[in-house]
C-alpha cells in the first residue's frame, strides 16, 4: 500500500513533464514526430533549421510552446491558490475565487475593454480589480465578529456585486466590445504571445513557489485559530500573506488566460483522497497535478475538432465527474 | 516556571473574572475546580495567552504575559483546548508534529529533530505506533492523548488543560490525569487543569483552585483546604467529604 | 310558429347576403399573408404605412426603399453603432428607441408606436413570437442570412408590402447587374486556381464565417468554407492559429466595418505577428480590411464589396477600379446621398484599403 501511493505520488510530479512532451505533438499542423525533434533543437543546431518548412518554428516555438507554458502555470497556480485557501479557511470546499477575485477580474476586464478600446491590454485592469475585489472583502469582514464565516459570506456578497456591474456594463456595451469581452471571459490559452508570458508569469511562479515555501505553515494555519495562536503564530500577518499570496497568483493568472474554473477546487481535492491532508506533500503535488489537469484540458479542447472550445469547459467536464467518482471511494480525506 | 497572577480583572459581558493574587506553583499539578459559569475556562484561557489581559496581571516566571511575544509565549506555555475537530484527516504524526511549531520559522519545513520530538511526545502518551493512523479514526481518549501529546511535542515548561477528563469513560479519565501527574513527576512540568470531578482533582492535584463567581473562594493543598463547609458555598447543595481506605471521596 | 320560424330563416339570409357581400365587396387584396424565414405564415395589410423594424438589414433596405418616413421606431444597433445608416439615413436621431441589446426590446414602447407590422430577426425567435403575441402585431422575421438571393427576395418582398415595388425592381436590377458584372469578368478571364482567403471577423483574428458570398462572388475560395460552425444557427467558427498556418492562405480580410478606433484586430496586428511569418499573405503582405457585416448586410456595402474584393483578387481585370468614386455612386443609387462613401471613410478609414502598402 505504501509502495503504491509512493508510485502514485511520483507519477503526478512526473506527469507534467510527460503532458508537456505529448503536447508539443499535438496540433492541428501535422509535424512529424522526427521533424518535431529536429526543429526543438533547431535553435542548437542551425544547420537543421534550413532544412524544415518555416512553418514548423512558428508553430511550435510560436504557437505551441507558449500556450503549453501557461496551461502548465495557470493549472499550478490556481490548484495551489486553492489548495493554500482550503487550509487557510478551514473548509476543503473552497475555491481560489472565494474573495470575489474572478467577479472583480471580469469586471475589470470589462472595464477596459469598453471604455480603453479593445486595443489595450485587459490584463492590468483585471488584475487591479481582481486585488480590489479581494481588498473589499478582507477590509469589510474585518469589522465583524466571526472572520472566517464573514469572510466566506463577504466574497459571496462581492463577488455578486461586481457581477451585477459587470452586467451593468455589458449591457451598455457597443457589440464590438462586447465580442472582445466574451472572448476574454471565457478563458482562452490561445491567446496570450510571450509578451504576455513574460509580464505574467514572474508573479504566478514567483507565488507559487513562496506558498510551497509555506506549506508545513499552512498546516497549523488549518487548525482553529486559537490553537494556532496558542503554538504562536501571528494569526493577522500570517493570514494576510497567505491571502495575499493566492490573490495575486490567481489574479495575475485569471488576467492573462481568463476564467477558469474548478481547478482550485477539484485538484487539491483529488490530491488529499490520494496522498493524505498533510500540506508538505499536498501543495507541492497540487502544483504538479494542477499543471497537468489543465493541460490536459486544454490539449483536448484544442485537438478535439477545427474549431476551438473554451477550455473552462474541458476542466468542468473532467474534473467533475472525476471528482464524485473519487468522493464515493474515498475513505476519509476529509470529515 | 511558576505562573503569578496579580489584579487580574477580566469582564465580559454579564461575567468579570476578578483575582487579585494568586500563584501556581512550578513542578506542580494545579487544578481549577468549581461550578459551571465560575469563570474556569476564562481564567484558563487568560492563562492560556488566548484572551488579551493587561500588562502586569500575569506573570510567567518572571515575564509580563502581555509582554512576551507570541512566539516566545509559545515556547514557554502550551495550551491543550478541551475538544479538536480538524476540518483536515491528518495523520497523529503530523499533527502532533505541529507543536513544533514555535521552533520552526515560517518558511521552514520541521528538522528530523522535530520529527524525532514529535516522536518522544507521542510514545510519552502511550501511542507510540499510532504513529500513522488518522485522527479523525481515534476515539475521543485518544485523541486527547494525541493533544496532550502535541502540546509536549512543544518542549514547554507550562501546560495549560482545559477540561482534558470531560466526557472520557473512567478508563481514559484515568489515564489522562496519570500522564498529567508523570509530566510533573517525570518532567517537571507546572500543569493546570480545570475538572469537574472533584474526587479526581482530590486524588491527583496538589494544589486547588476552587472559583466561584469569578473569584477564588479557596487555594491550598486539597487536603488542606477541601471542607464541607467549602463544598455547600461552591456548589449550594451540601455534600459529604468521606475518607475511607486512605482515600478522599466526595459524595452528595 | 311557421311565421317565426320563417322570420328566423330569412333573418338568417338576409345576415348572410350582407355578410358575403362585405368580404366581397372590400378593396382587392386588403391584406397580403407572407412566409417569414421561421417558416410563419403572417398576415399584413396590403400596403403598410407605418412599420417597425428591430432588424437592421430590414431597416436599411427599408430605408433605400424610399420609406424610411414609415419607420416607427429604431433599435439600438442602428441609434449607436453603424457608421453607415447614420449618414445614409439623418432623421434617424428623431426616431423612437425601441430596443437595447436585441434581445431587449421594450414591448409597451411598440404599442404606444402601434406599427402595422414589425420585422424582427429569425435568429431570434423567442423574441419574435413574443412580441406578435403580446402586442398582437403581425411580426415577420426575415433575414438574408448571408445569401445574394434571399438578399434580393427580401427586397422584393419588402418592396410589395410598402407598396414600392417599382423602387425595389430597380434596386434588384441595379444589384444584379452590378454583380453580374463582375462575375462576367472574372468567368472570361480568371486564372486558376482561385485565390484562397481567410477571413477574420468580428474582433478576434480567429473568427471566421464559414460561408461568405461576396468572396465566392468574387472569384476567391474562403478557406474555412465548410467547417462547422462553432455557434449553432450562426456562420461563425473559432479556429486556431495552427489552423490558419495550415490553411495558408494567400490572401487574409480582417473585418473593417468598425469605427477604427474600436477596432481589436487591425492588418498591422497580422503583419506583424511572427508566429505567421510563414503564411503566404502575410509574407507577401496581402493583408486586408474589407467590409464584413455587423447584424446583417447593407445591399449597397454588399454591392460595393464584392466590387472590391474582385478588384483586390483579380487587379488585372479591374484595372480602373476606383473604390472611393465606385462607392459614392452605389451609395448614392441605394440612399441618395451624396459622398456617403466619403463620409463613411472617416470613421472606418474604408477610402484607404486600396492603397498601397
Amino acid at each position: 500500500m505504501r509502495d503504491k501511493k509512493k508510485g502514485l505520488r511520483f507519477l503526478i510530479y512526473f506527469s507534467p513533464l510527460v503532458l508537456f512532451a505529448v503536447s508539443l505533438y499535438l496540433g492541428t499542423y501535422r509535424i512529424p514526430l522526427p521533424d518535431l525533434a529536429k526543429t526543438l533543437l533547431s535553435p542548437l543546431v542551425p544547420a537543421w533549421k534550413a532544412g524544415l518548412p518555416e512553418g514548423y518554428a512558428s508553430i511550435v516555438f510560436g504557437v505551441r510552446l507558449p500556450r503549453i507554458i501557461l496551461a502548465l502555470a495557470v493549472g499550478s497556480a490556481l490548484s495551489v491558490s486553492g489548495a493554500a485557501l482550503q487550509a487557510l479557511f478551514k473548509n476543503p470546499l473552497v475555491n481560489e475565487y472565494i474573495l470575489g477575485l474572478s467577479s472583480g477580474a471580469g469586471f475589470g476586464a470589462s472595464l477596459s475593454l469598453v471604455f480603453l478600446g479593445p486595443a489595450f491590454p485587459p490584463q492590468i485592469s483585471a488584475f487591479l480589480f481582481a486585488v480590489v475585489a479581494v481588498l473589499l472583502v478582507l477590509s469589510i469582514s474585518a469589522k465583524s465578529e466571526s472572520p472566517i464565516v464573514s469572510l466566506l459570506l463577504t466574497g459571496v456578497i462581492v463577488s455578486a456585486f461586481f457581477t451585477a456591474l459587470l452586467s451593468l456594463v455589458e449591457f451598455f456595451a457597443s457589440p464590438y466590445s462586447l465580442q472582445a469581452l466574451f472572448n476574454w471571459l471565457m478563458g482562452n490559452l490561445a491567446r496570450p504571445g510571450w509578451s504576455d508570458l513574460a509580464v505574467s508569469l514572474p508573479f504566478v511562479l514567483g507565488g507559487v513557489a513562496v506558498l510551497v515555501l509555506l506549506r508545513w505553515r499552512l498546516n497549523v494555519l488549518s487548525l482553529s485559530d486559537e490553537e494556532a495562536r496558542s503554538l504562536g503564530v501571528d494569526l493577522r500577518k500570517e493570514k494576510f500573506l497567505v491571502i495575499a499570496l493566492a490573490t495575486l497568483i490567481t489574479a495575475a493568472a485569471t488576467a492573462v488566460a481568463g476564467i477558469i474554473g474548478w481547478i482550485g477546487l477539484i485538484v487539491p481535492h483529488l490530491v488529499r483522497m490520494m496522498a493524505g491532508a498533510d500540506n508538505r506533500r499536498v501543495v507541492p503535488l497540487s502544483a504538479a497535478l494542477g499543471a497537468s489537469f489543465l493541460l490536459l484540458a486544454d490539449d483536448i479542447a484544442r485537438s478535439l475538432a477545427s474549431f476551438e472550445v473554451p477550455v473552462g469547459i474541458f476542466t468542468s467536464i473532467i474534473g467533475i465527474p472525476l471528482f464524485i467518482l473519487l468522493l464515493r471511494k474515498s475513505s476519509q480525506a476529509w470529515s | 516556571m511558576s505562573i503569578r497572577v496579580q489584579g487580574l480583572v477580566f469582564s465580559r459581558r454579564n461575567f468579570t473574572l476578578r483575582i487579585p493574587a494568586l500563584v501556581f506553583e512550578e513542578a506542580r499539578l494545579t487544578a481549577i475546580v468549581g461550578p459551571n459559569g465560575a469563570g474556569k475556562t476564562t481564567l484558563l484561557r487568560c492563562l492560556g495567552g488566548l484572551l488579551p489581559v493587561p500588562r502586569n496581571t500575569l506573570f510567567l516566571g518572571d515575564r509580563d504575559l502581555a509582554a512576551i511575544p507570541a512566539g516566545e509565549r509559545a515556547r514557554r506555555m502550551a495550551f491543550v483546548p478541551q475538544e479538536q475537530a480538524s476540518a483536515f484527516n491528518y495523520a497523529v504524526r503530523e499533527f502532533i508534529l505541529m507543536g513544533r511549531t514555535p521552533y520552526v520559522s515560517l518558511f521552514s519545513l520541521p528538522s528530523p529533530a522535530d520529527a524525532a520530538r514529535a516522536e518522544e511526545a507521542l510514545a510519552f502518551v502511550g501511542l507510540a505506533g499510532h504513529g500513522d493512523r488518522p485522527c479523525q479514526q481515534m476515539s475521543s481518549g485518544e485523541r486527547r492523548l494525541v493533544l496532550i501529546a502535541r502540546a509536549l511535542a512543544q518542549d514547554t515548561d507550562i501546560l495549560v488543560l482545559d477540561e482534558p477528563t470531560t466526557f472520557l469513560d473512567p478508563k481514559h479519565e484515568s489515564d489522562v490525569l496519570d500522564l498529567a501527574r508523570r509530566l510533573v513527576d517525570d518532567r517537571g512540568k507546572t500543569v493546570l487543569v480545570t475538572l469537574h470531578n472533584l474526587d479526581m482533582a482530590v486524588r491527583y492535584a496538589d494544589a486547588l483552585v476552587c472559583l466561584k463567581n469569578g473569584t477564588v473562594a479557596a487555594h491550598g493543598r486539597p487536603a488542606e483546604i477541601l471542607t464541607e463547609d467549602l463544598l455547600l458555598a461552591m456548589y449550594e447543595i451540601p455534600m459529604r467529604i468521606l475518607r475511607h481506605e486512605g482515600r478522599t471521596f466526595i459524595v452528595r | 310558429m311557421i311565421e317565426r320560424r320563417f322570420l328566423q330563416a330569412a333573418a338568417g339570409w338576409l345576415l348572410l347576403l350582407f355578410l358575403v357581400p362585405a368580404s366581397s365587396v372590400a378593396a382587392p387584396q386588403k391584406t397580403r399573408t407572407v412566409i417569414d424565414n421561421l417558416g410563419r405564415s403572417i398576415t399584413v395589410p396590403a400596403r403598410i404605412e407605418r412599420v417597425l423594424s428591430l432588424q437592421p438589414e430590414i431597416t436599411r433596405i427599408i430605408v433605400a426603399l424610399g420609406a424610411a418616413d414609415r419607420l416607427a421606431g429604431i433599435d439600438h444597433f442602428l441609434r449607436t453603432n453603424d457608421p453607415l445608416f447614420k449618414i445614409i439615413a439623418p432623421g434617424q436621431d428623431r426616431l423612437p428607441l425601441v430596443s437595447m441589446a436585441d434581445y431587449n426590446v421594450n414591448m409597451e414602447m411598440v404599442l404606444r408606436l402601434a406599427p402595422e407590422a414589425i420585422f424582427g430577426a429569425p435568429e431570434d425567435r423567442t423574441v419574435v413570437e413574443a412580441l406578435q403575441s403580446k402586442t398582437g402585431i403581425p411580426t415577420i422575421a426575415l433575414s438574408s442570412q448571408g445569401r445574394f438571393d434571399r438578399l434580393i427576395a427580401e427586397i422584393g418582398l419588402l418592396g410589395s408590402v410598402l407598396d414600392r415595388s417599382e423602387r425595389a425592381a430597380e434596386l434588384i436590377a441595379f444589384f444584379q447587374a452590378g454583380i453580374e458584372a463582375v462575375q462576367t469578368r472574372i468567368r472570361e478571364a480568371a486564372p486558376e486556381p482561385k485565390p484562397r482567403v481567410y477571413l477574420a471577423f468580428w474582433g478576434s483574428p480567429t473568427r471566421t464565417p464559414v460561408h461568405y458570398e461576396p468572396v465566392d462572388a468574387a472569384g476567391a475560395v474562403n478557406v474555412a468554407e465548410n467547417l462547422l460552425p462553432s455557434f449553432l444557427g450562426t456562420l461563425i467558427a473559432n479556429v486556431n492559429l495552427e489552423t490558419i498556418i495550415a490553411w495558408n492562405p494567400d490572401s487574409i480580410l480582417v473585418h473593417g466595418n468598425y469605427p477604427i478606433h474600436q477596432r481589436a484586430v487591425t492588418t498591422s496586428q497580422f503583419l506583424s505577428d511572427r508566429r505567421l511569418r510563414a503564411v503566404r499573405a502575410v509574407r507577401d503582405r496581402r493583408v486586408y480590411y474589407t467590409f464584413g457585416f455587423w447584424n446583417w448586410w447593407d445591399p449597397a456595402e454588399v454591392l460595393l464589396e464584392t466590387a472590391y474584393l474582385a478588384r483586390l483578387f483579380h487587379p488585372g481585370l479591374f484595372p480602373g477600379f476606383d473604390l472611393e468614386s465606385r462607392g459614392n455612386a452605389i451609395f448614392k443609387k441605394f440612399y441618395g446621398v451624396e459622398r456617403a462613401f466619403s463620409i463613411l471613410s472617416a470613421t472606418i478609414g474604408c477610402g484607404a484599403w486600396l492603397d498601397a502598402r
